[in-house]
């Protein structure tokens, strides 16, 4: 089978296995359940990343989400809820029906409506190779990727037909502690205040001695 | 497989998303349609980091490797918004396990008792 049929026959079946475990979340009564159809829909959506060639997001994506909050989830409907009542009905499910049809169609409509710059421009190595002028190609490979060099500050870059970086954890790595390095301590900050926070609300006010007068939740 | 199809794929996330957090009545599910409509918008970003190409591609200067890599900002958004929702889900689940044994009900029309 040809490389861009299969693609899209994966993006698909995995598009088709993401949606279909999603509308089992929204609608499983018995919330256990529920918890491993949205196990199932972020698996399904960390292989979609790797069809959209982001490995390192997609391998991120199965990490967290289905490793980490999926189990997270699934501890929560253990400990909190009588998993075989269920939740009661739903509160407005029609509006709920309606305004989740609105904003399908509002997106929907947008983006088939919008002329996105497509990546035409950068789409065969050809085109990289005038587009990086000074860059020297150092290498092939069956004409599909192709390896460039710059001269003046030795960064390597493969790209691939269509106009992707194919060693994009490494160019992604690089991007997280030059540009975004600011953000990416905040994140730290942020798991760290999370966690704190969490420890705080999970303590048990009665059991805990020696801190009178602090109790958290009513 | 172009752009549009991915999107309507994250727009149909997105949506369900929204239409478990207004219909269901549990908050545990409501928390669960929230880590989905963010499911909805990392596809979106990557779609676009996948898909469009960013300005400095495209003004035809020649390419300096901060271009290059700026092909993979939506790349670093969906990992930001990850840690984001990490944090997020693990202190949401705290507050309905804190309101859980605290007796009160857990059901979303309930909980207004975070005012008192």
């Amino acid at each position: 089978m040809e490389v861009t049929s299969l693609t899209t026959f994966v993006f698909s079946v995995v598009s088709v296995m993401a949606l279909g475990c999603a509308g089992l979340v929204v609608t499983q009564r018995n919330v256990f359940r529920a918890a491993i159809a949205l196990a199932g829909s972020f698996l399904s959506v960390g292989i979609l990343y790797f069809v959209l060639s982001a490995e390192f997001v997609g391998v991120v994506q199965i990490l967290i989400y289905v490793g980490a909050i999926s189990v997270l989830v699934a501890f929560a409907v253990m400990f909190i809820q009588d998993v075989t009542s269920g939740s009661r009905p739903a509160r407005g499910q029609v509006i709920g029906a309606v305004v989740a049809a609105l904003i399908f169609v509002a997106l929907v409509f947008t983006s088939f409506n919008t002329n996105w710059s497509t990546m035409d421009r950068i789409n065969d190595p050809v085109a990289i190779a005038a587009l990086t002028e000074g860059w020297v190609e150092i290498g092939t490979d069956d004409d599909v990727r192709i390896t460039l060099e710059s001269p003046s500050t030795s960064d390597e870059v493969v790209v691939e037909n269509g106009g992707v970086l194919v060693d994009s954890t490494g160019v992604l790595g690089v991007l997280l502690v030059r540009e975004y390095m600011l953000a990416f301590e905040m994140i730290g900050l942020l798991l760290v205040a999370a966690l704190i926070g969490g420890l705080l609300l999970m303590r048990d006010p009665e059991r805990t001695s020696g801190q009178p007068g602090r109790k958290i939740s009513s | 497989m172009i752009i549009e199809h991915v999107l309507f794929v994250s727009a149909a996330l997105f949506a369900i998303g929204s239409y478990g957090v207004i219909s269901r009545r549990s908050l545990i599910t409501v928390i669960m349609s929230l880590e989905l409509m963010f499911n909805g918008v990392l596809i979106a970003a990557v779609a676009f980091s996948r898909f469009t190409p960013p300005a400095a591609l495209l003004s035809g200067d020649p390419l300096t490797a901060e271009a290059i890599r700026s092909t993979l900002t939506g790349h670093a958004f969906a990992i930001f918004v990850t840690a984001v929702a990490a944090g997020e889900a693990a202190l949401a689940f705290a507050m309905v396990f804190a309101m859980s044994r605290a007796g009160d009900s857990i059901e979303i029309t309930d909980a207004s008792d975070m005012k008192n």
